[in-house]
């Protein structure tokens, strides 16, 4: 018995097949790691591995379909119909709406992730953790439930004439990459310009140098005058924001499904196994590593594509089990 | 020491084996769950509007089984597994496997092949998770479970996401006798081998909860709860920690790897990842554990049937919403969740024990029934006053400390 097909690395180094993958793989990471991060960040500080994190990204993406919707219309029913063709002015203000999009659903989450955690989760912080895992995965099932009762079963996609409107900009045509379309880039930069950012938020405002204090010893923050409570929830907050950002861009290069939170959770444990428990460094590399590896293995063996990331995970558990970087707090 | 009568201050005891000793009422209480659950199936056929079916009760006794299991690190060594559903899975698909392409059908060797497999399994996967704690060893427990999960996903051979059977496919068999087999009885799906199916079960889930008891009650079981309390006094007490509590790791996989056996027995056309392997079913698992009261021996097995029954009854009721009418099957298990994590957190095993909440609040309302006047005031009081912190939290959150 042959389990599975061969594998056929030599397809892989074909060098135009190997950059595509690599910057389909690229994108996939960076989306990764907007998830991860939030979470990461709130086990880092909260203490509490909150599984209904990738429920909030496909909330996200839900919320991006409605919101897509009102703006642009879904699927083929197109409210906005862009001229055909690359016109500079409309394919750019087309970017700029779908950047629109992403942020008012990232803002939409703040106040739900905010609620969430004053009323869920707080009361549980000082009991066994065995029951905040009980807790987040009671959230994980309602949020589940009510996405399906809201939006229904059927994936959602953003209008098709918009999606063409943005891949009509030239970008890796230019370099003789085809069959990549712009949004891909597109997602590429706007994620990076988050992560960037999220780098800068803790790394140089006061309110981040204050969570990471909170990380490093909530009891010493509490007597310099930090409000823990506050803290907690706006970290929780941020890690929603970060969801949901996560959930718009998703549902704008592909569609919002069900089922698709549960994956994102799983691949996220691995971003953190692999990078560290509570390092957005760690989440950076782990994410990129994940995302790339997915898109390797498509080409090499589609059979292997969701089990290769927890084979990268089970490796460093072996050789270095706290991660790649070790505690966060002391670095961004 | 055998069987039989004692007395310890002046109260009858009865001794079922060593260490166990129950009082008469306890004895007959537990007789009558015991002889209720053999009643199960009759019952359900018997009846057609109660929520009892023998399908879901059945699945809910081997989830509760597997539970049973997972409670054992969580109670004794505070480890709280979040993968459990891997130990299941690979019995089950380990049955599955050995009818399809071996055509091995007796049941016997069918249980005893996928619990090595499943003991392996949890060997390895307790090997990597072995230095992890708290919080981290979910996450770790929860990852290797998804890995086992999509071992069988993508491999073409094991089915895909449409999972295999548990029937063999040599040639020259009926139809009807392709199925795992106990002696000449076929278990495939009809109200006999069905029955029988349900208490060889029953009987199995019994002497697993004996061993149990008996485990928890031994030096192993008392240097775990060491572990469970403090890991780095245990080690300087002596205690071979990580080997204790990789062997505690290996025998909660073990109860998985049963539970997961029976549910192919049983389940023998539809072994998928699914309903097998998928993180849901490790939550589920957890979940079980937790509803019946994971600081108790049979809360978890209770818990299992419970659960399933809820779900099968919360999976038939439809709401309405903006997308037509959908079934809120999780909304409801997990609102249930919800309940139980802040009002009753011994679950229902914990709560109804002498010293559990419903236990005490029921023996105060008989002595004293007027007490339901001073409950109600305070229910509605708590509930005021949580309105009112949660309106002080989110202005303290807008405004500041002023």
């Amino acid at each position: 018995m042959v389990l599975g097909t061969p594998l056929t690395i030599g397809d892989l180094l074909q060098p135009e097949r190997f950059i595509t993958q690599t910057i389909n793989g690229l994108q996939a990471g960076f989306v990764l790691f907007l998830i991860a991060s939030g979470l990461t960040v709130i086990l880092g500080i909260l203490d509490v591995l909150n599984l209904a994190h990738g429920e909030l990204y496909a909330l996200g993406a839900f919320i991006a379909s409605s919101v897509g919707g009102y703006i642009v219309g879904t699927g083929a029913n197109a409210i906005v119909s862009p001229p055909s063709g690359f016109d500079p002015v409309s394919s750019f203000a087309f970017v700029g709406v779908l950047i629109l999009i992403a942020l008012i659903t990232a803002l939409i989450m703040v106040p739900i992730g905010a609620i969430v955690e004053t009323t869920l989760i707080r009361p549980i912080y000082e009991r066994s953790q065995v029951y905040q895992l009980v807790l987040t995965f009671a959230i994980l099932l309602i949020i589940a439930d009510i996405v399906t009762l809201v939006w229904g079963s059927d994936p959602q996609q953003l209008a098709f004439s918009t999606k063409q409107a943005v891949n009509d900009i030239p970008s890796f045509e230019l370099v003789g990459l085809g069959n990549i379309p712009t949004l891909v880039l597109m997602v590429i930069l706007v994620s990076l310009g988050l992560g960037v950012a999220l780098f800068w938020f803790f790394g140089r405002t006061k309110t981040g140098r204050i969570i990471r204090a909170t990380a490093i010893d909530r009891e010493m923050a509490t007597a310099l005058g930090v409000s823990t409570d506050r803290t907690f929830t706006l970290v929780f907050a941020l890690g929603s924001f970060l969801a949901g950002f996560a959930g718009a861009m998703q549902f704008v290069i592909t569609r919002a499904q069900t089922g698709m939170g549960e994956q994102a959770l799983v691949l996220s444990f691995v971003v953190i196994v692999v990078g560290g428990l509570g390092s957005l460094r760690g989440a950076v590399v782990g994410a990129v590593v994940v995302g790339v590896l997915q898109n390797w293995m498509i080409v090499i063996n589609p059979d292997f594509q969701t089990a290769a990331p927890f084979a990268v995970m089970v490796l460093i558990l072996l050789v270095k089990p706290e991660g790649l970087f070790g505690t966060w707090g002391e670095r961004t | 020491m055998t069987p039989g009568l004692s007395r310890e201050d002046g109260q009858l005891k009865i001794r079922i084996m060593k260490g166990l000793e129950l009082t008469p009422l306890r004895l007959v209480l537990l007789l009558a769950g015991i002889g209720f659950l053999f009643l199960l199936p009759a019952i359900a056929r018997n009846t057609g509007n109660l929520p009892i079916r023998v399908r879901p009760i059945y699945r809910g006794m081997v989830l509760g089984l597997a539970a049973v299991g997972l409670n054992f690190l969580l109670r004794h060594a505070d480890l709280t597994s979040f993968g459990h559903a891997a130990f299941f899975g690979t019995a089950a698909y380990t049955v599955a496997i050995m009818v399809q392409i071996f055509d091995i059908q007796s049941a016997v060797v069918l249980m005893a092949v996928a619990v090595v497999a499943a003991t392996l399994m949890a060997a390895l996967v307790g090997y990597f998770t072995l230095p992890h704690e708290g919080l981290y060893f979910a996450l770790v427990t929860l990852a290797f479970g998804q890995l086992a999960f999509s071992i069988p996903v993508g491999i073409s051979e094991l089915g895909g996401t449409d999972g295999l059977n548990a029937l063999t496919g040599a040639s020259g068999v009926p139809i009807g006798e392709q199925y795992p087999r106990l002696g000449g009885l076929f278990f495939n799906g009809q109200e006999v081998p069905n029955t029988i199916l349900f208490w060889v079960t029953i009987v199995i889930v019994v002497i697993s909860l004996l061993v149990m008891y008996r485990l928890i009650r031994s030096p192993f079981g008392s240097a775990l709860d060491a572990i469970g309390q403090q890991r780095t006094r245990a080690r300087f007490l002596g205690l071979p920690v990580k080997r204790y509590v990789w062997a505690a790791f290996i025998i909660s996989g073990i109860y998985g790897g049963i539970a997961g056996a029976l549910y192919a027995l049983f389940f023998s056309t539809s072994i998928d990842p699914g309903s097998t392997l998928q993180v849901f079913v490790s939550g589920d698992i957890l979940y079980i554990a937790i509803l019946g009261g994971f600081k108790t021996l049979t809360g978890p097995f209770i818990g299992g049937i419970v659960f399933e029954t809820l779900s099968n009854v919360a999976s038939d009721v439809v709401i309405t919403g903006p997308a037509g009418e959908t079934e809120v099957g999780r909304l409801i298990t997990g609102a249930v969740l919800l309940v139980i994590v802040f009002g009753f957190p011994s679950g229902i095993v914990g709560s109804l024990k002498p010293g559990g909440r419903v236990y005490e609040a029921g023996r105060t309302l008989i002595r004293n029934p007027s007490v339901v006047g001073p409950w109600s005031r305070q229910a509605g009081r708590g509930v005021v006053d949580a309105g009112r912190r949660a309106v002080k939290n989110v202005r303290i959150l807008i405004m500041g400390v002023k």
